[in-house]
């Protein structure tokens, strides 16, 4: 077989590496953030300790850009790129698959303004020193507020669905009963994302610490 | 008896491919288990439109009229069918009748689905034999590879799951689902596993398997009831293994 | 050396099979269809295919296979062809499986059998419920394969129209009609073959396609091309009558215990579950105490025919009896029935498990067809070979269960070789035919096309179409009787005065299925003829022809072929011996069948 016959051609290299950062590294930054972030549920130091550890890792400029911002811009630009060239028809076929399709394709795009808000907000205006002062400031506008709300949960959303689409698109779950299961997995981690977000910016915005007794 | 029970069909009509659709609205009388070929023949019998005026039969595809050809998928009432096979009592009045939409159309109910055979050609949609002198029995196949790969290759290129499928429209050009499972089916042969690696290849050309994005209308659509979610997963994991392959070794 | 050029026209089994064989003798071939090969009626086919392979290690014979199918064709078909069909099958299966047919498999890895009728044997390979759907998809996929290496051109929704024949009598190509563009062009070639399938059109609705009108084989026989045993027609005792389709419903209804019957006054208009059984006539356990409801085929087509014809008990007056198997619990009929069940309602969304289901006897192979030589597949006009259901060579009188599909291989594999090595030893090919050869048939075809869309007649295609089918299976199907046969020659041709004042609803240029069908219904019309003609000179009973009134095999003086031919534009019947060569006559006793 020659050498060439089985190099895979660009456009199926860059739509597989779209699928790809979704989850690595998109996913599993939105994992980690999520994370750091519900330090807030502890408490305020707590949290401003942990952001502090965030912001000063070694190498963090390159860090950020080839870990977050660049696979972000590149997933986000290409799942625009893919959008268009999809016509969705949840109108004719209101089948469930199909409207995950379409939603995939709305909450990514409120992911996408979204981040890009959080990221000016928190990173550029704060010169990427945000405190736990800082976002309970911004949380006092409630647009902002409600802003907040909407981009955690279609965040959550989208990478719920987006982790049963990865899974049946790399024949991880390749029968019918696994893709359920896969299906099942999405539910759990969209749902329990939307929670623990909801839960985060509730922390912020009526300065609720539920776990607050570890540190009193 | 009671005043004669009628059945109303309108039909999105077109004279030729390029020329603006409009529709036509037909009143026939109903008999018990009417299809919508028989409509249509009653329809070329008396081409008269409800409000009397005369005009043209209606193209459209049929040969088998018992769902085995593929010859007749068209939308009804806004939904991928096959005409011979919808009966009238099962459908919402007025039965609305559409061609397909993302083939050419023909004429009337009537398009061109080239695009799916000559996918089958860019895949290599055959095991590659020898010739057709004697050279013996084939190879022997586990009854349970047979099992699997027999509903696979019942797909009768009705083109339901590319007319259902989101990703397949006029800015891109997805081979759709059929064809990938017809790749696995050929790829499962003892024989056509022989030449795997070409058809998957094919399958990573622009519009492959890569453009699948699991909206899985294709699979509810079909109505040969192909499990055609487990084909396309197992074809993307079989592409990108021998992608990664490829990638890394050449 | 000059490259010759084949048409095929027709792509069922035994196109797509003759195809194969020409492109690898590596001779360019065009191959014609009207729908796209893909879609041909050989997908309807659901039973299997014929082989003695022996795998059950019953002591099975390519010799006995041959011995049944002569004996199953009463003896009418010529045998040193059948015989070399019936040692070709093994190979044929072979090659199908070589290609990727899904055959049942057995433990082993091996192939699967099944046993038909009309054999002790298990001969059949099958594939699930859909085994010549997925024979022509293997060579469909074969055909691609030399389509995508340049050895094969497909023309698809493009309907024959003519042959081009010369002043010497030779064919040079065809005429045909783009079914879109509706162009009338004439293509060259050496020789062309032609699989053009059955001819159930002509008795208005069968178990056929839509495409089976024969109007290909009626065309080449008004070319002078003869039509040979034109009167043998199979009809299946059990289909669901449809308004636009008889579809088949399996012999294995009756198998598990179905009854048949119709209500004692036709007239009663209760659901058939609410008839008591005292008030229904189950007319096969009546008049075949011994067998019942599971008389062999032939026997229970004539007696249903009987009960809607001559008695006028159909239910409702309509040509339909119930088959019923409402009283086989549940359980049992989903285990065993389920698939076929299935398509009854799927079809009627009734429920057969609840209502009796109506069946009625329908039309569904033509044993007779284009008159082929004893080797090769070539007929009587030189450069024309004809394979399939569209001849007549391998089954009689009557045709053996998954006997078809093998014989359209074999034939299809046959017609290939022979057309290739008659092109090669041409003298002068195609390209010396005087271009004004072409463009005659080309004129006279286009012409016949004017005549149909320009007057404005009066009469109703479909309409003429509907009264030939209804006389037709009336009169020319299972029972046959002389007075009636006349009568039916005179309505044919008093439907052929009206097709003369045909008027189109459609003038259109443009994608015109009116004009075509139109074209194909004059063609019906003669084809018609013959059968009934045929039938009505045959006084005797063989096989699937029955006359009450000679009940008898008369092999004195009808064991031979009739072969029609088109004389000054007139049917006239000839006939010829049969091969008896190998197997002596013996009596065929349908009553000791089962
Ligand atoms: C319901 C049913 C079940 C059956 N089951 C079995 C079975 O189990 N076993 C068995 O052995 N047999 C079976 N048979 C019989 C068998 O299916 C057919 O005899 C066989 O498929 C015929 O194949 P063919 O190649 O001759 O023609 P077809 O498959 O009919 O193909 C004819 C081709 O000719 C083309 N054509 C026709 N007219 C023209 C024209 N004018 N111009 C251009 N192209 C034209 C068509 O487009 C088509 O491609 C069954 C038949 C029926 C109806
Ligand atoms: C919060 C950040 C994001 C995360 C965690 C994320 C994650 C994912 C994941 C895991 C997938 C599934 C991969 C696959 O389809 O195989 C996916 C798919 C997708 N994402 Fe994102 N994504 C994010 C942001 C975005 C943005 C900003 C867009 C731009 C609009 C976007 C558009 C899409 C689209 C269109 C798909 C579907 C691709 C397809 O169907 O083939 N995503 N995403
Ligand atoms: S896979 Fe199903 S829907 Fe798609 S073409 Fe085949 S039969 Fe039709
Ligand atoms: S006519 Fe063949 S599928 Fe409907």
């Amino acid at each position: 077989m020659s050498a060439t016959a089985t190099r895979p051609e660009t456009d199926y290299l860059l739509r597989k590496l779209h699928s790809l950062t979704g989850i690595i590294p998109v996913g599993a930054f939105l994992v980690e953030h999520f994370w750091s972030n519900s330090y807030a549920l502890v408490s305020q130091a707590q949290y401003d300790a942990k952001s502090q550890e965030l912001q000063t890792i070694p190498f963090r400029i390159f860090v950020e850009w080839a870990f977050i911002f660049l696979p972000m811009l590149y997933h986000g630009g290409y799942g625009i790129y893919i959008w268009l060239r999809g016509k969705a028809n949840v109108s004719a076929y209101p089948w469930v698959g199909n409207w995950l399709y379409t939603t995939q394709r709305y909450t990514g795009l409120i992911a996408f303004a979204y981040i890009g808000w959080h990221l000016y907000t928190e990173r550029w205006l704060t010169h990427g020193r945000s405190t736990y002062a800082d976002v309970e400031n911004l949380l006092r506008n409630p647009y902002a507020l409600a802003f907040m709300f909407v981009g955690v949960v279609a965040s959550s959303f989208h990478l719920g669905v987006g982790i049963w689409n990865f899974l049946c698109k790399w024949g991880l779950a390749a029968t019918v009963k696994a893709q359920r299961a896969a299906g099942a997995l999405g539910a759990v981690v969209g749902f329990t994302f939307s929670l623990v977000g909801v839960l985060i910016v509730c922390s912020f915005w009526l300065n609720w610490h539920p776990f607050d007794f570890y540190v009193k | 008896m009671a005043e004669a029970k009628q059945v109303i069909v309108r039909i999105k009509r077109q004279a030729g491919p390029k020329v603006a659709p409009y529709w036509e609205e037909f009143a026939l009388p109903w008999r018990p288990a009417m299809n919508v070929i028989i409509c249509l023949r009653d329809i070329a019998e008396n081409p008269v439109t409800r409000d009397g005026k005369k005009t043209t039969p209606i193209s459209y595809d049929s040969n088998c009229l018992e769902e085995v050809c593929g010859s007749c998928a068209m939308l009804i009432n806004g939904r991928a069918r096959m005409a011979c096979s919808a009966l009238v009592d099962k459908l919402e009045q007025p039965i609305r009748l559409e061609p397909f939409s993302k083939f050419p159309v023909v004429r009337d109910l009537a398009v061109d689905r080239q695009f799916m055979f000559e996918s089958l050609k860019r895949v290599n949609g055959w095991i590659p034999i020898d010739g057709t002198y004697d050279l013996g029995e084939g190879p022997r196949m586990a009854p349970e590879i047979q099992e699997k790969a027999y509903p696979l290759s019942r797909c009768i290129s009705c083109g339901s799951c590319l007319e259902v499928c989101p990703q397949v429209n006029d800015n891109n050009q997805f081979i759709g689902a059929a064809i990938v499972s017809q790749v696995r089916l050929f790829n499962m042969h003892p024989t056509g596993a022989m030449h795997a690696k070409e058809r998957i290849q094919a399958l990573m050309e622009p519009g492959g398997i890569q453009d699948c994005a699991n909206a899985q209308n294709c699979v509810k659509a079909c109505p040969k009831d192909i499990p055609l979610t487990e084909s396309l997963a197992e074809m993307n994991r079989q592409a990108w293994k021998q992608a990664l392959v490829g990638w890394l070794i050449g | 050396m000059r490259q010759p050029r084949i048409i095929v026209v027709g792509g069922g089994l035994a196109g797509l099979m003759a195809t194969i064989r020409v492109a690898e003798a590596g001779v360019p071939v065009d191959l014609f269809s009207i729908v796209p090969v893909k879609r041909s009626h050989s997908v309807c086919a659901q039973g299997g295919i014929n082989a003695a392979k022996n795998q059950k290690g019953e002591g099975d014979t390519t010799w006995k296979h041959f011995d049944d199918t002569i004996y199953g064709g009463d003896f009418l078909a010529n045998q040193s062809l059948v015989k070399r069909m019936c040692e070709a099958a093994p190979g044929i299966i072979d090659l199908l499986d070589r290609m990727g047919v899904m055959f049942n498999r057995t433990p082993e890895g091996l192939l699967d059998y099944r046993r038909f009728g009309g054999t002790l044997y298990h001969r059949t390979a099958f594939a699930g419920a859909t085994t010549g759907q997925q024979l022509l998809y293997a060579l469909d996929e074969q055909v691609r394969r030399h389509e995508a290496e340049d050895r094969v051109k497909k023309y698809e929704g493009q309907t024959f129209l003519s042959a081009v024949i010369d002043e010497g009598g030779v064919c040079r190509g065809i005429c045909a009609m783009d079914l879109r563009s509706m162009e009338v062009k004439t293509y060259p070639a050496d020789a062309v073959i032609f699989c053009t399938g059955g001819i159930g059109a002509i008795f208005g609705r069968s178990t056929n396609s839509v495409v089976c009108t024969g109007s290909a084989q009626s065309a080449l026989f008004q070319q002078g091309v003869d039509y040979a045993n034109g009167e043998f027609i199979q009809v299946h005792p059990t289909a669901i009558p449809g308004e636009d389709k008889l579809r088949l419903m399996s012999e294995s209804a009756r198998g598990e215990g179905g009854r048949v019957w119709v209500p004692k006054n036709p007239a009663d208009t209760r659901a058939a579950q609410s008839i008591p059984d005292g008030e229904r006539f189950y007319f096969l356990e009546e008049w075949y105490p011994k067998y019942g409801n599971l008389v062999p085929r032939d026997i229970a087509t004539r007696a249903i025919h009987r009960i809607v014809y001559q008695e006028k008990l159909g239910i409702r007056g309509q040509a339909a009896v119930y088959l019923d198997v409402t009283h086989i619990p549940k359980e049992t009929l989903d285990r065993k029935l389920e698939g076929i069940l299935e398509i009854y309602e799927k079809f009627l969304g009734v429920d057969p498990r609840v209502e009796p289901m109506k069946v009625f006897p329908a039309m569904h192979y033509t044993m007779g067809g284009i008159w082929v030589n004893a080797e090769d597949q070539a007929t009587n006009v030189s450069g024309i070979y004809a394979a399939g259901e569209c001849e007549y060579q391998y089954h009689g009188a009557n045709r053996l269960g998954a006997n078809s599909l093998v014989s359209c291989i074999f034939g299809g594999g046959l017609a290939g070789p022979a057309a290739v090595k008659y092109a090669r030893n041409l003298e002068k090919g195609a390209e010396s035919t005087s271009a004004s050869v072409y463009e005659n048939e080309r004129k006279r075809q286009e012409e016949k096309n004017q005549a149909l869309i320009l007057p404005d007649g009066t009469e109703n295609p479909v309409a003429i179409w509907r009264e030939l089918g209804e006389v037709m299976t009336e009169h020319v199907t299972v029972t046959r009787i002389n007075k009636d046969l006349e009568a039916a020659d005179v309505k044919i041709r008093e439907l052929q005065e009206r097709y003369g004042r045909i008027n189109l609803s459609d003038r259109t240029k443009w994608s015109n299925q009116t004009l075509n069908f139109a074209r194909e219904l004059g063609n019906m019309l003669i084809l018609a003829r013959v059968i009934t003609l045929g039938a009505l000179q045959r006084d005797e009973s063989r096989g699937a022809h029955y006359k009450p009134d000679f009940p008898e095999r008369d092999d004195a003086n009808w064991l031979k072929t009739t072969r029609a031919k088109w004389l000054n534009g007139e049917i006239h019947l000839s006939y010829e011996a049969v091969d008896i060569s190998q197997i002596p006559l013996r009596a065929r006793r349908y009553d000791a069948a089962k």
